[in-house]
């Protein structure tokens, strides 16, 4: 009698696909997940200790980024705002709402809110926010339409790979310094030559060197 | 605006603060524990113990860290707590492939004035030692200070600092600091401690003082730590007014009592010297270390490098000495002698100028020994040389030599015309005018014998270990019934007090100094006390019988009385420059008192027989304040590259004679005491002759260093020996008739550089003038050579260094500075000495020549010299380190996978690699001295000098925000900044007006290693000497 | 069996040994060849099986200190950035050659006597390709990024830099290792069938039935595995000289004194094929022993094989010489430091070490006798073997502690994980060797039988007829 029946022949000619077939599958599912939104994180709404509702607070009250992000154009972060920005207004508005219960109580106890990060580049990443933003790089090209976000979540995939192609191509994502904050705005006209005499005027000069971002 | 300008936090009271500590310390804490809530080490783990058994590893590890050890301060203000926060996100390092956990983010309640998240604050402040300030500008991140630079607008130290400034920051956050208030319950049984509060004292103190007042304070005796304080005079008045009876005593185991005396026998008056190097064509120093960075010569060592910056300007020092210390190196000519033999030449210079230079004749001076013929063709030339330069030249004498010595040096400078020019004379600044041991030992041990003495204050840095064996100064503080000790570690002294207050560090406290020439600067704080640590101000002004003010508010007081109207517009200037107008007190022209000379040449000088030993500052810990501070004894000495240790240095020759070599231990006895130390024969010494560095030998610091170890091996730093405990008070200098025999064992000392010599290679270039103008030895070293590549033509910046080996030193504060500035790890006596992992990216490369009795000293600073052609980058499998488009050599740690390829070969062997989890050992506090700017390196990857990048960065937005060029000079390395002689520039090439593209010119020019053609943009400028021909 | 040896004592010393002693029929070859598979394991295999797992164990606990700690638990140290990790990886990829030259350009050279031990040396080639494997994966910093050597479209837009040598590295020894796994297996296929159909009992028919993937040793397989082995052979050729032509570029592309220079490919593929051929000749000796191969693995192998041993250890020589020689005539200080430093600095001990083993000794070989003799070859090939192993630290370690800046002269000493490592991959290895021994067919049955049939077929006894005994 034979040692294998006829259907080994298959089980054998399937093992090698397999044998061959899983590290090629694996490795490429793989490179495919770190590109897809699980793999950078994006669209994830971060719950923060406070309704914070950016809808809200930018379209219906139409306030600009800069006057809670105060640093956002000298400084290496946007900066979150202290306790006395959210105060400033809702010491008169909304004052007993339970909502901002925890807002009173950090002004009140002089202990900060405990906000939840969004966007967390690697500490090895050195993004400055001050130089895009006087070069004119809108928030919105990087942040999406945070005034249509219930709670802010990371649009962009932040990858190395993003980063490297608007240094390498800046055009398309320049904008006039006067429209710097809107979330709205559209080149009238192609994006490229608009943004090509938006170079020129501000003299963008993007680097590519490493040190440009990891110190 | 002191308030804006430096907002002191309201202290967040002890709940909340508590309540926020989890927050605060989680990251640095849990790298500790096991699963830590950020930071790298999410991504690693440390050891097996970690990863597989948390609790069994912590209970391992606990044994490493003194109890409560990462707590952190109680009464941090918002601004620590969002700095600690940011040290751990610095600490963060590279997690590029873990899945982070979301971040907290903890924004100001209430927003402080200037405060820019993510900008740094500089602050103009300043510090003292020994009572000479020295004008500081310190960068706060978010509250913590992180890097200690000199305040350019200082008139004395111009910017510039030595080591032990740019240490100031790891000091502040030194884990051993004394922290809590310690009482024994009787002075007569030490051991049984109670804790306590500085309330109760103050509250004891003010009950007390009223008993005290009555007999106008007979019982009380302060013992002060040197201060040339304003405010602290004025209070020590005040405490005077009250108890009239009270006394006064100030300690410092090194001082300048021997100058100030010789200046009371010279000119009848005490007077302080100082140093103008710029002005003197000759300088004579005996046995004087004018080139030590230390508060009162960086305006001389500044001075001193503008001599040697350019040939024409070249001036002509000669060292006679007994050690080679770092002016002897850089002197032009040194005669070696025995110290005691320095008197005797001094001496037969002052016979040999009698002859020619009026004014000296009167004087009568015998040697009182022989010369040797050497001796005198030297006392001769010199003669000739200082008579041919008056005013223009320089006798300057070191602190141990006896005060005739002193008196004799300021005779011929004043009979020269120097006094006024090369030597500025000041009224001694500091309260009280003595503070060798000998000025107040005798006196008060008699009152405490008498028991007259009820309490004793004690803020002088630990009597007990820095004096003399043959005094018994911790007996004498047990016989007194109520000792206060104030200091910066429970340690010796505090041992023995009935009280011990931690003392406030010189950033963490209100106060106010004043520098050699009398200029003051306001000490701001830049950061809330860390522990309940009190300054001096606050013990002393607990004796007033008058409320309790802050520090602040007695600071302010004190100066708006002073100043009267207008006061907060000066101070808000004070504030911000860090200088107090009009303090500064015009250097004297006394006459010469020659009777009284005359009398103290009189007696024949003492002469020295069998070996003499010499008692030395050390380099790292200075009189051993310093013997905690990591990045200090990590340095190597700018001579023997020693680190973690001190050793008993001696020539050559005596090793031979002794039969001993380095690393094998001696027994050194005198005066009936035994010292055993390990050998380390340094070129240059005298015969006959050991200097023995101070400071080591701490029982307190047994392991040295808090930090933990890997695989058993403590990174720790060697204990070394205790030299005082051969010192004597009636000779504290130094001393002669010793014995010494080999002891048949050895001791492991770490050096971080073996060879001493160059090997015949032409590695760093020295000639005399004459020589370099006959035929300089550079030509073949610089400029293009033939290659088949076509150059990359760079354009924009092309950021470039000079550095000046004829300015250089070596004294080591660019070490420091670089360590500071770019977060480099400390690595521990074991990995040096066995492993050679010091991971300095700055390193002083000193060699030897010629002769090992008459060595010349070429000191070579080498760090990563950003070839354009880098030997590096094209072995590097994954483009690790490139070069930028400035041509800038990148290291990309986040890239590096830790071949260690680029090292192998760089030929400069300036990389450094993270062999062990470094940072893994930080405890909280030291991550405060973090720099958030630059990268934490992680285990496994490469690193080396940047150019100080994150600064090129910084100011590149800046200008670019403000559209604008970068400015010449607008950045400044860390090394660059730190450097008292100005001997590295940093700059483009692309400006043509640029001092860096003027050096690189320079016809001293050359590459390291030219023939490489690796065109390094790092250019070095060659040691020309002047020496004396006559002494050729 | 008794020594078929004895059965030659008789004949004409002149006349060599021949390649087969005695007559077989494929049955009684097939029998006498498996013999020691089907048989129980000796005690003496079961001492040196425990023996070389312990070595194992001890590989284990190096690497996973090594990447619990970190590289600074290795004796490395600025400059010595590369120490013994890097010798044990040349090293061992330097005994590997052996395999592939006998295989493959032995093949093509259509000598017969390779028959008997090429499948020996491919499955030692195969080891200790594994073992060298081990070293450069374990020496980066931070291993876990191994992947960044290897060229993908990353989402960093990142590439290797293909400048350097250490991603050649990459490339050339996975080939290498890819083709002689391959190679070998592709031998393997009939023996295994042969296995198959003498397995007594159904577990071993079945493995063996699976290993050797439907094999009938129908005229049809045996065309396309000739042709198939032919193949391969011409394809191995050139790797034998690529692979270490490519590692010793790691070295000659830098600018070391004592890396730098032009003679290291061809010096170093020699070297490796003479460390190879002595660790071959280290094992045949117990091996022919204890699994009863004397009659087909007879001294004239043996013998041959020291031949090549002799002189390739005088090609080893000349790149010593010409080392030593330009390092003189280039003038050039460091080079110059860089070769005194060797034979007189701190390491002088493994330098005339080297210089002894790889030069001197040799040079017994001229005699017959020596050739001949299985005492001396065992000592002299594991010595040769030391002997190349103190080459690679000559040159790897004493060039990084004596390079350019004096003030960077240092010293190395091992730690016990480095000790630990060598130890360790030399267990693996033996293991790796003994389970081969046991389990595999060591020798290349089909190909002895084939040898045989010619033999018996050429009506002469082959050893009249040169030309076709070859060697």
């Amino acid at each position: 009698m034979a040692l294998f029946n006829r259907w080994t022949n298959t089980v054998s000619r399937l093992s090698v696909v397999v044998l061959f077939g899983t590290p090629v599958v694996l490795i490429s599912l793989l490179m495919l997940w770190v590109r897809t939104p699980y793999g950078t994180k994006q669209y994830r709404e971060v719950l923060q200790p406070i309704q914070f509702d950016h809808r809200h607070h930018v379209s219906d009250e139409g306030i600009e980024c800069r006057y809670c992000h105060t640093t956002v154009d000298k400084s290496p972060s946007a900066g979150i705002p202290s306790t006395t920005v959210c105060m400033s207004c809702h010491a008169q508005i909304w004052s007993k709402s339970p909502y901002l219960q925890m807002v009173r109580e950090a002004y009140f106890t002089d202990r900060p809110i405990q906000w939840r990060r969004v966007h967390n580049l690697p500490d090895y990443v050195y993004f400055n926010h001050s130089i895009h933003v006087n070069k004119g790089v809108g928030c919105v090209t990087c942040h999406g339409r945070v005034d249509e976000m219930p709670a802010v979540n990371q649009v962009a995939p932040l990858t190395m790979g993003w980063c490297v192609e608007c240094h390498r191509h800046p055009e398309p994502n320049l904008r006039p310094l006067e429209y710097i904050t809107s979330m709205t705005w559209k080149p009238n006209g192609d994006p490229e030559t608009v943004g090509a005499e938006l170079a020129k005027k501000y003299n963008v000069h993007t680097r590519t060197s490493c040190t440009t971002c990891h110190r | 605006m002191s308030d804006s300008r430096f907002p002191l936090p309201v202290l967040g009271d002890e709940k909340s603060s508590a309540s926020v500590e989890p927050e605060v310390v989680s990251a640095p804490q849990s790298e500790a524990t096991t699963v830590p809530d950020h930071g790298y080490h999410k991504s690693y783990w440390r050891s097996l113990e970690q990863k597989l058994n948390p609790e069994k590893y912590k209970s391992l590890n606990a044994r490493e860290f003194p109890p409560n050890y990462f707590d952190v301060p109680k009464g941090v203000d918002r601004r620590e707590f969002i700095g600690l926060l940011g040290a751990s996100m610095a600490l963060a390092g590279l997690t590029a492939c873990s899945e982070k956990p979301v971040e907290p983010i903890l924004a100001y309640t209430k927003n402080p004035e200037h405060m820019v998240v993510g900008d740094p604050l500089h602050y103009a402040t300043a510090w003292s030692l020994r009572g000479v300030g020295t004008g500081l500008l310190v960068t706060a991140r978010e509250g913590r200070p992180v890097k200690v630079e000199g305040n350019p607008e200082h008139p004395v130290n111009k910017g510039s600092t030595g080591a032990y400034d740019q240490a100031l920051t790891i000091s502040l956050y030194d884990p051993k600091r004394g922290q809590h208030v310690r009482r024994t319950a009787s002075a007569t049984k030490p051991g049984d401690i109670v804790t306590a509060s500085w309330r109760t004292l103050r509250e004891q103190l003010v009950t007390q003082g009223a008993e005290w007042a009555k007999d106008g304070g007979e019982g009380l005796r302060f013992l002060m730590e040197p201060s040339s304080s304003p405010s602290g005079g004025d209070l020590r008045e005040k405490v005077l007014k009250r108890f009239p009876k009270a006394k006064f005593y100030a300690h410092a185991q090194l001082n300048h009592d021997n100058a100030i005396q010789g200046a009371e026998l010279a000119f009848g008056t005490a007077l302080h010297p100082s140093y103008a190097l710029e002005d003197a064509d000759v300088v004579v120093a005996l046995d004087a270390d004018l080139l030590e960075p230390l508060p009162e010569n960086l305006g001389a060592t500044r001075g001193w490098g503008e001599r040697r910056s350019e040939l024409s300007k070249l001036n002509r020092v000669y060292a006679i000495e007994s050690r080679l210390s770092i002016t002897g190196a850089s002197a032009d000519q040194r005669l070696r002698l025995k110290p005691s033999e320095i008197e005797g030449f001094a001496r037969a210079l002052l016979a040999e100028l009698g002859g020619s230079v009026a004014g000296l004749n009167g004087l009568s001076a015998q040697p009182g020994r022989t010369l040797s013929d050497t001796e005198q063709k030297w006392v001769k030339a010199i003669a000739r040389d200082l008579a041919g330069k008056p005013s223009r030249s320089l006798v300057a004498v070191g602190e141990t030599q006896p005060p005739v010595v002193h008196a004799i040096a300021y005779a011929i400078n004043s009979a020269l015309g120097n006094v006024g020019t090369t030597l500025q004379l000041h009224p001694v600044l500091t309260h009280e005018k003595y503070s060798s041991v000998g000025t107040w030992y005798p006196e008060l041990k008699e009152d405490v014998d008498a028991g007259k003495v009820k309490a004793l204050v004690i803020t002088a840095w630990n009597p007990v270990y820095a004096s003399p064996f043959d005094l018994d100064v911790a007996g004498l503080i047990k016989k007194v019934p109520l000792s206060i000790y104030l200091g910066s570690h429970d340690d010796e002294t505090a041992k023995v007090a009935t009280w011990y207050l931690p003392a406030q560090h010189t950033l963490e406290t209100w106060g106010d100094t004043r520098a050699v020439d009398g200029t003051a600067s306001i000490i701001q704080p830049l950061i809330r006390p860390l522990f309940d640590g009190q300054s001096e101000h606050d013990l002393l002004s607990a004796f007033l019988d008058a409320p309790e003010q802050t520090a602040y508010d007695r600071l302010r007081a004190f100066w708006s009385g002073k100043v009267g109207l207008g006061f907060d517009a000066k101070w808000e200037t004070w504030l911000s420059t860090g200088l107090i107008d009009g303090q500064t007190v015009p250097a004297q022209r006394p006459a010469l008192n020659a009777r009284g000379l005359s009398q103290a040449l009189a007696t024949a000088p003492a002469q020295g027989s069998g070996v003499e030993l010499a008692f030395v500052p050390d380099y790292r810990v200075f009189d051993g304040r310093f013997a905690n501070v990591t990045w200090l004894q990590e340095m190597p000495d700018p001579i023997t590259k020693l680190t973690w240790d001190n050793a008993a240095m001696m020539s050559p020759g005596m090793a031979k004679k002794l039969g001993v070599d380095r690393e094998s231990v001696i027994a050194i006895s005198v005066n009936g005491q035994t010292l055993e130390a390990p050998v380390l024969p340094v070129p240059g010494y005298a015969d006959d002759f050991i200097a023995l560095p101070v400071g080591y030998g701490r029982e307190l610091f047994p392991s040295g260093l808090p930090l933990g170890g890997v695989l058993g091996n403590p990174v720790n730093g060697g204990t070394g020996f205790n030299a005082y405990a051969l010192q004597t008070s009636a000779a504290l200098g130094f001393v002669s008739g010793a014995q010494v025999k080999a002891a048949g064992k050895t001791y492991d000392l770490a050096l971080t550089q073996d060879h001493w010599t160059m090997e015949g290679r032409e590695v760093s270039f020295s000639q005399t003038l004459a020589e370099f103008k006959k035929e300089p030895a550079v030509e073949e070293s610089r400029g293009p050579l033939p290659t088949l590549l076509a150059p990359v033509v760079y354009e924009g910046y092309q950021w470039a260094m000079g550095v000046d080996t004829n300015r250089c030193t070596g004294c080591s504060a660019c070490v420091v500075a670089c360590v500071a500035e770019n977060n480099i790890p400390v690595v521990g006596k074991h990995q040096i000495h066995r492993f050679n992992r010091e991971m300095h990216w700055m390193r002083i490369d000193r060699y030897f020549a010629g002769d090992e009795n008459e060595p010349e000293v070429i000191n070579q600073p080498m760090m990563c010299q950003h070839c354009e052609a880098a030997p590096c980058e094209y072995v590097c499998p994954v483009n690790a380190t490139t070069t930028s488009d400035e041509g800038l050599n990148e290291m990309v740690y986040n890239r590096c996978i830790g071949t260690r390829y680029c090292s192998n070969n760089c030929p400069y062997k300036v990389r450094r690699f993270n062999y062990l989890h470094w940072n893994g050992e930080k405890p909280a506090l030291e991550q405060m001295a973090m720099n958030p700017d630059v990268t934490v390196r992680a285990r496994g990857v490469m690193e080396k000098c940047t150019y100080c990048v994150q600064r090129i960065e910084r100011t590149r937005i800046k200008a670019r925000t403000e559209g604008r060029p970068i400015k010449e000079g607008e950045i400044v390395t860390a090394c660059q900044q730190a450097c008292p002689t100005h001997a590295i520039s940093f700059g483009t090439l692309s400006d043509q007006n640029s001092e860096t593209l003027a050096w690189h010119k320079d016809e001293r020019r050359y590459d390291v290693l030219h023939e490489l053609n690796t065109r390094p943009r790092t250019a070095y400028l060659m040691r020309v000497t002047n020496p004396n021909p006559e002494l050729a | 069996m008794a020594d078929p040896h004895a059965a030659t004592a008789a004949m004409d010393p002149l006349e060599p040994v021949p390649l087969i002693i005695g007559q077989y029929t494929d049955a009684t070859l097939t029998q006498s060849l498996f013999g020691h598979v089907w048989a129980k394991p000796t005690k003496g295999w079961l001492i040196m099986f425990a023996l070389s797992l312990m070595g194992t164990g001890i590989l284990g606990i190096s690497v996973v200190i090594t990447l619990g700690w970190g590289i600074g638990t290795w004796g490395n140290t600025i400059p010595m950035g590369w120490a013994w990790g890097i010798v044990n990886f040349v090293w061992w990829v330097g005994i590997g050659h052996a395999g592939t030259l006998i295989s493959a350009i032995l093949f093509l050279f259509q000598q017969k006597w390779r028959t008997a031990i090429n499948r020996f040396a491919e499955a030692m080639t195969i080891f200790a390709v594994m073992c060298a494997g081990l070293f450069p994966a374990l020496h980066t910093g931070r291993p876990w990024f191994d992947y960044f050597l290897f060229p993908y479209p990353s989402d960093t837009l990142l590439w290797p830099q293909f400048k350097s040598p250490l991603t050649w590295d990459v490339f050339a020894v996975s080939t290498y290792f890819t083709v002689s796994l391959l190679f070998w297996y592709l031998g393997l296929i009939p023996d295994f069938a042969a296995l198959r159909d003498a397995s007594t009992n159904k577990a071993r028919r079945l493995v063996y039935g699976m290993l050797s993937l439907g094999w009938r040793g129908s005229g049809r397989h045996w065309n396309d595995y000739k042709s198939a082995y032919l193949l391969l052979a011409g394809l191995a050729t050139p790797l034998v000289l690529s692979v270490h032509t490519i590692v010793s570029f790691d070295f000659a592309v830098s600018l070391l004194p004592g890396w730098h220079t032009t003679i290291f490919p061809p010096y170093f593929v020699a070297g490796a094929v003479f460390s190879g051929f002595a660790m071959v000749v280290t094992w045949l000796v117990p091996a022919r022993q204890f699994c009863g191969l004397k009659h087909v693995i007879t001294l004239r192998h043996l013998e041959n094989m020291n031949k090549i041993i002799m002189l390739t250890g005088m090609l080893v020589a000349y790149g010593y010489m010409m080392e030593h020689f330009i390092a003189w005539y280039s003038g050039n200080v460091p080079e110059w430091d860089q070769f005194y430093d060797r034979a007189t600095g701190n390491f002088r001990a493994i330098y005339w070490t080297m210089m002894f083993c790889n030069v001197v000794l040799p040079q017994v070989y001229w005699f017959k006798k020596a050739r001949t003799s299985i005492p001396i070859m065992f000592v002299v090939s594991i010595l040769v073997n030391v002997g190349m192993w103190s080459e690679r630290f000559v040159i790897f370690v004493i060039s990084l502690h004596h390079s350019f800046l004096p003030s960077m002269f240092k010293d190395y000493v091992p730690t016990l994980v480095d000790v630990g490592l060598l130890v360790g991959t030399i267990g693996m290895f033996s293991m790796l060797m003994l389970l081969f021994l046991k389990f595999f067919p060591a020798i290349a049955v089909s190909e002895v039988k084939e040898l045989n049939h010619e033999l018996a077929h050429a009506h002469v006894r082959p050893e009249a007829n040169p030309r076709q005994s070859g060697a």
